[in-house]
């Protein structure tokens, strides 16, 4: 009895509360997304439940909105962004750590530090690159240019990883007859597995979020994303359409959370694999 | 009976007076005419030509079908297709920034405030159209030179599109609880009056709301307002001696903190959707804002709807209106390739056919800059309506006393006088210390 009391207290009620926490935004974007608009600015009720749910403002935010293109297209730029960017950041974490060369020191401070440059001192400069391209009104246009934000904090942070996987352990495949590039894929990078899971999430959710670029780089109203396009469509001057931006805001985030419950249990099981190595 | 018979002299007599109608009308419409060939412009469309524009995203869902309608019309009568792109109100200045220093992008840029003036040696001049819209109806606003004329260029660089007018918005009943008139033709006219007001629903348990935060337009309109009624100013009009520290600033700082003690708690972090909600939920009884309350009110909530009103901000001790408006214009980019299809789709969406439909299809929610659209029929549409009429007519520029410019759009971009206000009113800052500290951005911002 006194050890199931104790666990409720020391377990089972933080635990609660913890969830509570974390999953309240969410619930309040549910409730807000289902309440008629006489709800939402009625405060003699109860702000936490409706006993009127309508589903209004989501037929409003898929049928009267682009919401489905901008999911694709925030999708595709945020894959393609992610991906650009971890490729590169590999590459290059794994050049400055472990290749001995002069500068790499420097080097690796200074990719860092260009992370630090606000993008909004960045995106007239890039505007010019991105038209000089002809890349302007396409999401291509965001792919090419989040990894300016993306690579320095993801070659940092993998840095950090390469340099806690020792050294002779590269050494003995490449004493085996094991190339370069074989000592990257089989020893070095399933090694750093969990860093790499942690730029992937995190270079995933800059690009889903981004604003800035997004807003500059793109016009025509099918091709923007999420974000951009939600602010647009049901921000209009004053009134924020809160059932509608909720419920955008809630299946906008899906995909985030899906992307954090389905990579931190490999990033987990990664992370006690590199500690058992 | 008499009316029916036709007698020898009756003939006689209104034979002569449908002659001299003929005459008459003949002569009126050859003069009409000849007035009207005078006052005609056209500009001859490049060929092959096709147009971007960029505009901020509608505020009634009215506006933009009939926005592109008549880019359609446009594009039926002159064969160039317009794509006309939307973005929020404030974010249309990032994107055009990126535009003009790019110099690529949208050819027509229909923003805010001086946006104009931040890139003027990159725009088209339009002083030929802004003068025959002049001249064919009935002039423009006071306001509309000061910020379409650029002294720089010696030439109008943006033709004014109209004003989304902002008024006092109040329930009717709990005016009148307070012991008011609450018919807007006898609301509280001065700002003693108003105070008075203001302090009467406070007591009666209706508190007022204004908005303190980074609340780019109501913020900014109400505090503008205040500062100017007592006299105050940011800047002289040489645009270079900042007169912000004057007894006069004090003077409004000091009404400002009375009327803030009968507000709503919680205002200082106001943004522009709060005071919407507020009043809906009948939390306050009066603030400033657009007419979007109202409309919000009618679709959702009939019953206040019928209780509001709207009115005009009181005039203050200097005796005259002072009120600030969201001022939108548009303007041309001289990378365009078709300069004369631009001009000229600016000219159709002004004349008066597919102006007037636009405008009284968004209800009043943006007042026009042209003199002769004083009798559209939104304005008589809905007697609620009327106040924001002549928002364009009573405004001053937000860069009053000076010049629309980059200084005067980074004062109100950084909100430099809200923030002086809020830390008035809120005691985070005596007035004295308040106005000093704003003393000192408006110089490092105006010495560059």
């Amino acid at each position: 009895m006194t050890r199931g009391v104790a666990r409720l207290l020391t377990f089972q009620l933080p635990l609660a509360a913890f969830l509570v926490f974390l999953l309240f935004p969410f619930y309040w974007m549910l409730v807000t997304a289902l309440k008629p608009n006489r709800d939402l600015y009625n405060l003699a009720l109860n702000p936490l439940w409706t006993w009127s749910p309508t589903l209004d403002h989501l037929r409003r935010l898929l049928w009267e909105t682009h919401f489905l293109p901008w999911m694709k297209n925030t999708l595709v730029i945020s894959v393609g962004a992610t991906a650009l960017s971890l490729a590169t950041s590999l590459l290059a974490a794994y050049a400055i750590g472990r290749l001995r060369f002069r500068g790499s020191g420097v080097l690796g401070i200074a990719i860092f530090l260009t992370y630090l440059v606000p993008p909004v001192i960045l995106f007239i400069p890039l505007s010019r690159i991105v038209s000089g391209l002809g890349l302007w009104d396409r999401p291509a246009a965001l792919v090419l240019t989040y990894p300016t934000f993306l690579v320095p904090f993801c070659v940092w942070l993998l840095l950090g990883y390469f340099r806690t996987i020792p050294q002779e352990l590269e050494d003995c495949a490449r004493v085996d007859g094991a190339s370069r590039l074989q000592v990257m894929r089989y020893v070095t990078f399933p090694l750093a597995l969990p860093g790499i899971l942690s730029c992937l999430i995190f270079a995933f959710t800059l690009s889903w979020n981004e604003y800035l670029y997004a807003l500059v780089f793109l016009s025509s109203t099918d091709q923007k994303t999420v974000p951009v396009g939600l602010a647009t469509e049901l921000v209009t001057g004053d009134v924020f359409q809160w059932g509608p931006l909720m419920a955008g805001a809630l299946l906008g985030s899906v995909p985030v959370a899906l992307a954090y419950s389905f990579f931190v249990e490999h990033y987990v099981a990664a992370l006690t694999g590199a500690l058992k190595e | 009976m008499e009316s029916a018979r036709i007698t020898r002299r009756r003939f006689l007599r209104d034979s002569a007076r449908a002659a001299s109608a003929l005459a008459l009308s003949a002569w009126g419409l050859q003069a009409g005419q000849k007035a009207s060939h005078a006052q005609e412009l056209t500009f001859p469309v490049e060929r092959g030509a096709s147009l971007r524009v960029l505009r901020w995203s509608q505020f009634v869902t009215t506006d933009r079908p009939i926005f592109e309608e008549n880019a359609r019309r446009f594009t039926q009568r002159t064969g160039v297709p317009v794509r006309v792109e939307y973005e929020t109100w404030t974010d249309v200045q990032p994107k055009a920034a990126a535009a003009a220093n790019v110099g690529s992008g949208p050819d027509i840029v229909i923003g805010f405030f001086d946006e104009p003036h931040l890139w003027a040696d990159k725009l088209v001049p339009v002083t030929d159209l802004a003068e025959y819209l002049g001249r064919k109806y009935g002039g423009w606003f006071d306001v509309c030179p000061q910020y379409g004329y650029s002294p720089q260029r010696n030439a109008w660089i943006a033709i004014p599109i109209g004003a989304p007018g902002v008024a006092l918005n109040y329930r009717v009943s709990w005016v009148r609880e307070a012991g008011f008139d609450p018919d807007p033709a006898r609301f509280p006219k001065t700002t003693d009056e108003f105070l008075r007001l203001c302090r009467a629903l406070k007591a009666r348990g209706h508190p007022t709301g204004f908005a303190l935060g980074k609340a780019v337009g109501d913020g900014n309109t109400w505090v503008h307002w205040c500062l100017w009624a007592f006299g105050g100013r940011a800047v002289a009009p040489d645009n270079r001696t900042i007169t912000i520290n004057s007894p006069e600033t004090a003077n409004a700082l000091e009404y400002a903190r009375a009327l803030y003690e009968t507000m709503i708690p919680g205002v200082a972090g106001w943004l522009d959707p709060h005071n919407n909600r507020a009043f809906l939920a009948g939390e306050i009884s009066l603030t400033n804002n657009g007419i979007s309350i109202y409309f919000a009110a009618k679709n959702d909530f009939p019953e206040i709807a019928q209780d509001m009103n709207h009115a005009f901000f009181p005039v203050g001790p200097v005796g005259r209106p002072t009120e600030l408006h969201l001022f939108s214009q548009a303007y041309i980019f001289s990378y365009t390739r078709y300069p004369n299809a631009a001009k000229e789709f600016l000219r159709w969406v002004m004349e008066d056919t597919q102006y007037g439909r636009w405008i009284n299809g968004m209800l009043g929610y943006v007042s026009h800059p042209l003199k002769a659209y004083t009798n559209l029929t939104v304005w008589r549409s809905d007697p609620k309506a009327l106040p924001f009429r002549d928002a364009v007519a009573r405004m001053l520029p937000h860069s009053y006393a000076g010049r629309p410019g980059p200084e005067a759009a980074r004062a109100l971009a950084e909100f430099v006088i809200v923030d002086m206000f809020a830390d008035a009113c809120t005691g985070r800052r005596s007035v004295r210390d308040a106005m000093r500290a704003a003393e000192d951005r408006l110089r490092r911002i105006y010495r560059g």
